[in-house]
């Protein structure tokens, strides 16, 4: 799975640390999701689209 | 439940430091209680000692379920991941070796610090695959962490 999430969130100069606080995750899984090395849960994923107000398919694609 | 809710800081180290230091200390106290309470003959001192290390395995496992409830997923997978590979693997060495000393025993003679009576010896092996699994269960948690950096 890959993702945009560090172009999302330079788009918006937060540190990891600060998207991990909104999404309430530790800042080594952020790291992890960006990385495309962790695919999120369904839960988390619905999070993420809606702290950066998009749908989650504009967030993740498949390999 | 409100959907947009700021959703809470996960777990850190210091809850993990804090729920493993309340066990030993749970554990601790059962102790001082099953030497002072469970020292009398018979079934009363047997189910005094059954009941104080009950109670801090109940403490205990209490601190783990909040614990385990305060970590994101991405932590919990990787303990679930170390438990099952780290943790079977570990039992799995460990059996082998244990297994092969008890079945070659005339060659190679179990070590001394086992004990020599069969109880002793029984305590000896189950703490010893306790040892492996938890050994087996640190590295492969580790790894899984240097994977997913």
């Amino acid at each position: 799975m890959n993702n945009r999430l560090k172009v999302l969130r330079a788009e918006r100069n937060w540190s990891q640390a600060d998207l991990a606080e909104q999404l309430g995750v530790s800042r080594q899984t952020v790291n992890a999701l960006e990385t495309g090395r962790y695919d999120p849960s369904l839960p988390l994923a619905f999070r993420i689209a809606r702290v950066f107000a998009q749908p989650i398919e504009s967030i993740f694609t498949e390999d | 439940m409100d959907e947009f809710a700021k959703p809470k800081r996960p777990h850190g180290p210091g809850a993990y430091v804090l729920t493993l230091g309340a066990s030993v200390i749970l554990g601790g106290l059962a102790g001082i209680g099953s030497a002072f309470l469970g020292d009398q003959p018979g079934p009363v001192g047997l189910a005094l000692t059954a009941a104080m290390i009950s109670a801090a395995m109940a403490g205990g496992t209490a601190g783990c379920i909040w614990w385990w409830r305060g970590i994101d997923e991405a932590a919990r997978e990787a303990h679930k991941w170390a438990w099952w590979w780290g943790g079977t693997g570990g039992i799995a060495l460990g059996g082998v070796l244990l297994m092969t000393l008890m079945i070659r025993a005339e060659q190679q003679p179990l070590p001394a610090s086992f004990g020599s009576a069969p109880a002793e010896i029984f305590l000896s092996g189950m703490l010893s695959i306790v040892l492996f699994q938890t050994a087996g269960y640190a590295l492969a948690w580790a790894c899984w962490w240097l994977k997913h950096r």
